[in-house]
Order: C-alpha cells, then sequence, then structure tokens
C-alpha cells in the first residue's frame, strides 16, 4: 500500500527537506509509524497519547480522517495523504 | 417584504437558489444559499451585526467607542459600514496578503487597517489583534472567532431560513473560517433534522500562510464545536477556482474563491449519495459574490495560472 504524504515547512526539519514522501500502511497510524521508522522524531510532532495532536490536521484525499476514524482511518494504495497546521480560516 | 427603513434592516433572508445544471441527478440536488444578497454583499453582516448589537446591549459599546477586529476582509467590511451608521470607529487587524479590493473597501468605509505580516495568514492578524487589545483597553474588540454571537447570529438567522425554504433538506456545506457559520447552521438544523449532516469545506492555503507556524501554537477558533461537524474537506486553490468557474459557467453564479471551495465539498457530498444511491438536497452558502476578486486574476486565464497567482494569498 504507498501512499504520497504531504508534509508542512515546519515538520520538513524531519524528512530531510523533502516536501512529501512516500510511505505504507492501511491506516494513518500505520502510515505515521512507517515514515517514523525513515525518519524518526516526526510521529512525536503528529500525535500525542494516542491521538492526533490538537492543532495538526491529517487530511486523506482531501478529507480530515478526524471525521473517519482519526488515526484508525483507512487509507488506499495510491492515496494522498497531506498534513496540515491548524490555521484560523480565512474572509471569515 | 422589500422595504426597509434603514440599510441595517435589509439583512438575511437571502434567496436559496437552485443548481438544476450542477446537481447530477434529480434526486441529488444542490441548493445555494446567496448570501452575497446582503448589505455589503456578504454573509459576514450577519455576524458583524449580531456581535455589535450584544455589545451594545452588554453596554460595552457606546456611541465614540472604537471597535477592533482582526479580518481577512468581509466581517471588517460589514463592520466598517455598521460602526459607519451607529457612529463607531473601526481598527481592523488584517493580513497584507488580501486582496487590492478589500483594502479599498475598508478605506471607502472610514476603518483604519494595521496590516499584519502575510507569513501566517489569520492566526497572525488574531495574535496582533488581542496584543494591541493589550495596549489599547479601551478599545472594543468583538472577536469573531470566539464571539457566541457570531454562531447566533445563524442558529437564529441563516439555519432557519434553510429549513424553511428547504425542509427535505439533508446537507448543509459552509465554508470553516470562524466556525461561526457551521457551528450556528449545525446546531440550528441538529435540533430540527437531527439525521442533516453538516459539512465543512476548509480553504488549503499555499506554503506562505502555513509556512513559519509552530505546531504548539496553533490555532482552533473558540467557537469551533466539532460535534457539530460530520465531515470536513481541504480545498486547495486550483479546485477552488476550478468550480468558482463552473458556478458561473453553468449556473450563471458569480461568486467569490471562497464558495469555489465550498462547491467542491458540496459536489464531493452529492457524488457520494449517488453512489449510495440515496437521494439528497444538499444546501451551501455562496458568501460573498466575486467583485473584490476580479484584481487576483480569478477569472481569467487558465487555471494553472490563476491558482499560481493566488499561491500565498488568503483567497477565502
Amino acid at each position: 500500500m504507498a501512499v504520497t504524504v504531504s508534509i508542512p515547512t515546519i515538520l520538513r526539519t524531519h524528512t530531510g527537506g523533502e516536501k512529501s514522501v512516500e510511505a505504507s500502511g492501511k491506516t494513518v497510524a500505520e502510515v505515521i509509524d512507517d515514515i517514523e521508522s525513515r525518519h524518526s522524531g516526526l510521529k512525536a510532532r503528529l500525535v500525542k497519547d494516542e491521538k492526533l495532536h490538537r492543532f495538526v490536521n491529517v487530511y486523506v484525499n482531501d478529507e480530515d480522517v478526524r471525521f473517519a476514524g482519526g488515526l484508525d482511518a483507512e487509507v488506499s494504495d495510491g492515496d494522498t495523504v497531506t498534513i496540515l497546521p491548524a490555521v484560523a480560516g480565512g474572509a471569515r | 417584504m422589500a422595504r426597509y427603513e434603514s440599510l441595517l434592516d435589509a439583512l438575511g433572508g437571502t434567496p436559496l437558489v437552485g443548481l438544476p445544471r450542477l446537481s447530477p441527478s434529480e434526486d441529488v440536488r444542490l441548493w445555494a444559499k446567496l448570501e452575497d444578497r446582503n448589505p455589503t454583499g456578504s454573509i459576514k453582516d450577519r455576524p458583524a451585526l449580531a456581535m455589535i448589537e450584544a455589545a451594545e446591549r452588554d453596554g460595552r459599546l457606546r456611541r465614540g467607542s472604537t471597535i477592533l477586529e482582526p479580518t481577512s476582509g468581509n466581517t471588517g467590511i460589514s463592520l466598517a459600514m455598521a460602526a459607519k451608521l451607529k457612529g463607531y470607529g473601526l481598527v481592523c487587524v488584517m493580513p497584507e496578503n488580501t486582496s487590492a479590493e478589500r483594502k479599498q473597501l475598508l478605506q471607502a468605509y472610514g476603518a483604519r487597517i494595521v496590516y499584519s505580516p502575510a507569513a501566517g495568514g489569520s492566526n497572525e492578524a488574531v495574535r496582533r489583534a488581542k496584543e494591541l487589545a493589550k495596549t489599547n483597553p479601551d478599545w472594543v474588540m468583538l472577536y469573531q472567532y470566539g464571539n457566541p454571537a457570531n454562531a447566533d447570529s445563524h442558529y437564529y438567522g441563516t439555519g432557519p431560513e434553510l429549513l424553511k425554504d428547504l425542509p427535505t433538506l439533508t446537507h448543509f456545506v459552509g465554508g470553516l473560517g470562524t466556525t461561526g457559520t457551521l457551528v450556528g447552521v449545525g446546531r440550528y438544523l441538529h435540533e430540527h433534522k437531527p439525521d442533516v449532516q453538516i459539512i465543512a469545506a476548509e480553504p488549503r492555503y499555499g506554503e506562505l500562510v502555513y509556512g513559519l507556524r509552530n505546531l504548539d501554537e496553533g490555532f482552533v477558533p473558540e467557537l469551533y464545536d466539532p460535534d457539530v461537524l460530520s465531515g470536513r474537506y481541504s480545498v486547495g486553490a486550483y479546485d477552488a477556482l476550478r468550480r468558482t468557474r463552473e458556478l458561473l459557467e453553468h449556473e450563471g453564479i458569480f461568486a467569490g474563491i471562497s464558495t469555489g471551495a465550498v462547491l467542491h465539498a458540496a459536489l464531493g457530498v452529492a457524488e457520494k449519495a449517488m453512489a449510495r444511491g440515496s437521494s439528497a438536497d444538499i444546501a451551501f452558502v455562496v458568501a460573498d459574490a466575486g467583485w473584490k476578486y476580479l484584481s487576483t486574476g480569478a477569472y481569467s486565464g487558465s487555471l494553472d495560472e490563476a491558482a499560481e497567482r493566488l499561491d500565498g494569498q488568503l483567497w477565502a
């Protein structure tokens, strides 16, 4: 199960500056563990007490995983996983 | 009734229009609530007026008071109009990477603009406004991200209007910023239609906006209530622009760019309903019209070029 994971600027120190990395796994948690095995330190920035950090949003194909099982959200071959810091809205 | 005593009284009661060409079938239908038909042309007139009236009732705002607000545009424009009519001053803290039209409109209404750095987007504007509030204790910060009157304006206004016009509504899709629209409309609809699905469309900006932010100091608006939501989409500039143009091309609606992001999510919802074979009436918000974004080049040239021009800008 290969997925593409897009990494926000603030976390690229953990990926040697890479904007996106390939990873494998059947769930978001497995994908994060897989990245952690090659880019140590990333997991601690994303996960706290077995849950996604409050100010981190993770999307699978543009859908927020918090509404699809959180770290247990399923990912499939070819999916794009996007990690972003939480931001305040624009014109609102 | 189409006659009002003043512009402020002309708030709300906006039309809900069907989208027969963009709806995927007769059983899965899209409906657009035209919030650009408000006094200053955006949905923000609702929370702006509600927050001012609440502050007047509390005695926080008195004639001659100065209002302070972090805004990337529409809320500022709404406040500026109301402040002018009611005799208040207004200081807006606005990211420097917003459209030229928003700045010009605010200036035309007589608001003072304090710019916050482009990097960090609205979060930075919030931070700066909080600093200014401390150093200027006589200013009144309405603070749309945490003011219950923001969500209430949708609970008592937008939500009931939607259900009255579309009793068969199954889904509501709105933009996620302060979260006021989604939380207010969502609470009202959940109370009256327990099975309703509330879907958020969140703009995904360019690198610059997220760039230097520290994850430990992230920002979730105080109003945000994830229990109200059933799903949340992140939509980038390319898809937002593509849908904004489709809305104009197929349905004749000239909307702002954030509406394209909302439509993108609404079409995603529609596609899922089609795949399940269930019927759906999906209502979404047109937060404003396209006038304020013409200078960004959103409506001309190729989509790739337009998306590139928006990179680094706050387009929603």
